[in-house]
């Protein structure tokens, strides 16, 4: 069991701290032990502190939605329309951008991106442009996509390979046209993985701090760069700590009622 | 069945288009890592070396690339070992609270990076560990040991479950079967799962941001060049970077698939 | 029973062909159904015979031939809109839906309002005696309810033709026999087609009107249980069905009764339900089904007989399969009832006598 205690020293015990320290008192630039609540009711009483909460909600979640439904036909068709071979070399390709620096992938992006970049100078030549398309959620999106697609489609793929041909093919035989077979059964079956890829795609784009500094501009800032902002600036961890511990009960009430939906049957 | 193909062809380019949104700044970054523009656009200007030569010349990349290097490989010997326990425990266990064991065997990776990092370093300064290398092993330990027990858990489910009884009933001990039986099963997965976890390790910046302090690994650096202004190098080290976590994803895939395909199980 | 020789044929395959790659599946077939009858598919795995099915279900699509249906060209029909319900050996039940939802199924494609699909999907559950279970998940049933589910759930359209694609192999041996007899008294009171897939000879026999008997894509042989049984027209046929012995031989006195010389003796045949005629010389495989063999420890007086040593037995229910060696060492079996064996005393190792009537021998030209 030495496994579970360095699993309760380096992992739950540092978020248990994080809970306490939401309670410490900052005097002077030092941050003393007690049991305050005053973090806890300042953080919640600013305006900018709810719109920072639902505005990173909201990216997280469109950003869900938009990878969702970007990766199904790609998975679909990895699953459905390609050989076996070309399918192993699509889910290995698809695992190399995990070992590929995201910051630099980011910032490949901002060459792309930016004002003066490279689709801006293409616009130019067509004579468009020039959009803003850097420091806005636009850009954002991107981030999140970058982060995210390559992963929703890995978890997709797995759950469509293992589809049973024979229920598509039952359900054509029981008068079942192409289209709503997708819709009717191998949506369904294929419904752990789609949920899966859509609880990772919340999780990381909800805590992800470098697509919305990087390509998002940082202003208006969303949950992870107030963390960011609040520790740097003067030692004002028990407040970075709310913030946190905010972000992780709402990450996991959302991942619980996920998971929770993924497993149920339908009535 | 024309109207079919015709579907299939509009799916295929859909994946084409998806794979090069994909790699589309993977390759860009290569691209531009010799490329001679300060301010990186098109039309390209003429290929160059540059960027290596000055961070080759740069003692702090060196320093970083040290520090990296050492944490990685920390990282993945002690991440490959409880990975491997937790596998283990898993696999040949039955006991109550086990869903919770799970759960917190497995929940690292859903937590944010920078709240991962924020308690780590807030746990760690308390206790004095901070910004030292092995604040950032630790840390990086936490986050990687999941991805290991993943890789040996599926090894493990593709042992046959009568092995492990076969060589007591034979009268080995239970560490002795352990050996002889189970490990060298596992052994391509052990090694894909020190590579990965060696992978992870060395790209990981926001938890290592946060707890590093002075021993900055290679993708802290980053980040902090990222803050400034726009910089070539960024290019150069990524390249470098990504060649080497690719070559330990490549090598940890052919072991796992040649070892992973081979009929024997107790083959050596 | 159906007049097969007069009625329009429901199905007909016209020299289908399926090709996958360069590995012919099935090879110019050339096959009627008729409406109201139970054909068996049958033959070894890689015969052809579920790919047969395939491309009446619409799953397949034929390389060469014409499929009919009704006599209008269905080959290029999408399964969705052929009604040829299929039931799949995995059963291919929806497990993400209820029992009564997996019935509804089809008729929910077809359109058909809530209420009307419920009290359909309904009143085959009852027909199918499992209408208790309608609101379980399917992972709560038995291999055999499952069966039940799989067959309502195609039957509910009350479509003309069921295919089954050999349903019955996942289940325990008690199992099949009580669903082989659901399956017979649905079929003669539906009065439609059923073209029922299967390697196993028990239940094509048990069950069907006519048997084909298909070998590496094409078919060797098409007629009645008992036609199959007692006159095979091939080698293959003689071989794959029922337990025959068959030896090699040269006719050496033509007539009604033949001379016919084998390497285990010269015997007399006289079938009397042969329309081949085999001239003097002509060689030919002479099959004795070992059922029409009977044994004694004495030199019997039959002119056809054969001089066996015990080599082992197998038990099937009271009757015995007796395996002997000849005295050139060829392989002979022999079916007795038990009550036979055990009044004779037969152990492994002794020897004993089979005998055969001239006219229980069955002809096979060699070139079949």
């Amino acid at each position: 069991m030495p496994i579970v205690i360095w699993q309760l020293v380096f992992f739950v015990f540092p978020l248990i701290f994080l809970v306490v320290m939401s309670f410490w008192l900052v005097i002077n630039y030092r941050m003393v032990p007690g049991w305050d609540t005053v973090n806890w009711t300042k953080m919640y009483s600013k305006g900018y502190f709810w719109d920072t909460y639902w505005r990173t909600l909201a990216y997280a979640m469109i950003a869900t939605i938009t990878t969702t439904i970007l990766a199904f036909p790609c998975s679909f068709a990895l699953a459905f329309k390609v050989s076996a071979t070309l399918r192993r070399w699509a889910l290995f390709f698809l695992i190399v951008p995990f070992f590929t620096s995201y910051l630099v992938r980011i910032y490949s992006w901002q060459i792309f991106l930016n004002d003066n970049g490279i689709f801006n100078r293409m616009f130019d030549y067509l004579g468009l442009g020039p959009f803003h398309l850097l420091n806005n959620f636009f850009g954002t999106l991107v981030g999140y996509l970058t982060l995210c697609l390559p992963l929703a489609v890995v978890l997709q793929l797995i759950s469509l390979a293992n589809v049973d041909r024979n229920l598509i093919e039952a359900a054509h035989n029981l008068g079942c046209g192409r289209l709503k077979t997708v819709f009717l059964v191998i949506v369904p079956m294929a419904k752990i993985g789609i949920i899966l890829g859509a609880v990772f795609t919340f999780i990381l784009s909800f805590g992800d701090f470098v697509s919305p500094y990087y390509l998002g501009g940082s202003k208006p800032p969303t949950l992870s760069i107030l963390i960011i902002d609040t520790t740097k600036s003067g030692q004002q961890w028990p407040r970075a700590a709310v913030v946190a511990v905010t972000m992780i009960i709402t990450l996991l009430t959302i991942m619980f009622a996920s998971v929770s939906a993924a497993y149920r049957k339908k009535p | 069945m024309t109207r079919l193909s015709g579907q299939n062809l509009l799916l295929r380019g859909y994946v084409v288009l998806v794979f090069v949104f994909v790699f589309t700044p993977i390759v860009t970054s290569f691209v531009f890592s010799v490329n001679s523009d300060r301010f990186p656009t098109i039309p390209l200007g003429h290929f160059t070396t540059h960027w290596y030569e000055t961070i080759f010349a740069d003692p702090d990349i060196w320093e970083a690339f040290r520090v990296s290097a050492l944490v990685s490989v920390s990282v993945a010997t002690l991440a490959t070992f409880i990975g491997f326990c937790t596998a283990y425990t898993d696999y040949r266990y039955n006991f109550t609270g086990k869903a919770l064991y799970l759960s917190l065997a497995l929940l690292p990776p859903t937590i944010p990076l920078v709240i991962m990092g924020l308690a780590m370093l807030a746990l760690l300064a308390r206790i004095n560990m901070s910004g030292q290398i092995h604040s950032i092993v630790v840390s990086h330990v936490v986050l990687c040991a999941p991805f290991a027990m993943a890789v040996v858990r599926m090894r493990l489910a593709q042992i046959n479950p009568d092995l492990e009884p076969a060589a007591w009933n034979l009268g080995a001990s239970p560490w002795r079967a352990m050996r002889e039986v189970i490990i060298p099963f596992c052994r391509p997965a052990i090694a894909s799962a020190f590579c990965l976890t060696a992978a992870v390790s060395f790209d990981e910046f926001a938890v290592a941001w946060f707890v590093s302090g002075l021993n900055k690994t290679v993708p802290v650096m980053i980040l902090e060049i990222l803050q400034g202004n726009t910089d070539p190098q960024i290019n150069a080290i990524g390249s470098i970077v990504f060649a080497i976590s690719m070559s330990l994803v490549v090598i940890a895939q052919l072991i796992f698939f040649r070892k992973a395909s081979a009929p024997t199980t107790t083959g050596i | 029973m159906p007049n097969t020789s007069e009625a329009r044929p429901l199905v007909s395959f016209e020299g289908v062909t399926k090709h996958y790659g360069t590995v012919a599946a099935v090879h110019a077939m050339d096959l009627d159904i008729y409406a109201g009858e139970f054909l068996a598919l049958m033959g070894p795995s890689g015969c052809g015979k579920t790919t047969s099915l395939r491309m009446l279900a619409g799953l397949e699509e034929p390389t060469e031939g014409e499929i009919r249906l009704d006599g209008k060209r269905i080959n290029e029909i999408d399964s969705a809109d052929r009604d040829t319900p299929m039931v799949w050996q995995s059963l291919a039940l929806f497990p993400f839906l209820s029992v009564r939802q997996n019935v509804e199924f089809g008729l929910k494609m077809r359109k058909i309002p809530s209420g009307d699909r419920q009290q359909r999907a309904m009143e085959w559950l009852e027909r199918l005696e499992i209408a208790d279970l309608a609101e379980r998940d399917i992972s709560q049933l038995s291999g055999g309810q499952r069966q039940r589910v799989a067959l309502a759930r195609s039957l509910v359209t009350e479509p003309r033709i069921l295919l089954l694609d050999e349903p019955l192999s996942a289940l325990d041996a008690n199992l099949v026999v009580k669903m082989q007899g659901v399956l017979s008294r649905l079929q003669k009171e539906l009065g439609i087609t059923f073209v029922y897939v299967t390697h196993s000879q028990s239940e094509a026999f048990a069950m069907s009107d006519r048997v084909v008997i298909m070998s590496q894509g094409r078919i060797e042989q098409i007629g009645s249980p008992k036609t199959i049984y007692r006159n095979p027209t091939s080698r293959f046929v003689a071989d794959f069905v029922g337990s025959n012995n068959i030896f090699c031989g040269t006719v050496s006195k033509e007539g009604a009764t033949l001379q016919v010389n084998t390497s285990v003796g010269c015997f007399s045949c006289s079938p009397d339900n042969d329309e081949n005629s085999f001239p003097m010389g002509s060689t030919l495989n002479m099959v004795i089904s070992s059922d029409l063999v009977q044994i004694s420890l004495t030199t019997p007086e039959a002119a056809n007989q054969v001089r066996c040593r015990f080599i082992s037995e197998e038990f099937v229910g009271s009757i015995v399969t007796v395996f002997a060696e000849l005295e050139n060492g060829a392989d002979f079996k022999v079916q007795v009832r038990q009550r036979d064996l055990a009044d004779l005393g037969l152990k492994a190792g002794a020897v004993f006598y089979a005998s055969w009537k001239a006219t229980d021998v069955h002809l096979i030209s060699e070139s079949a």
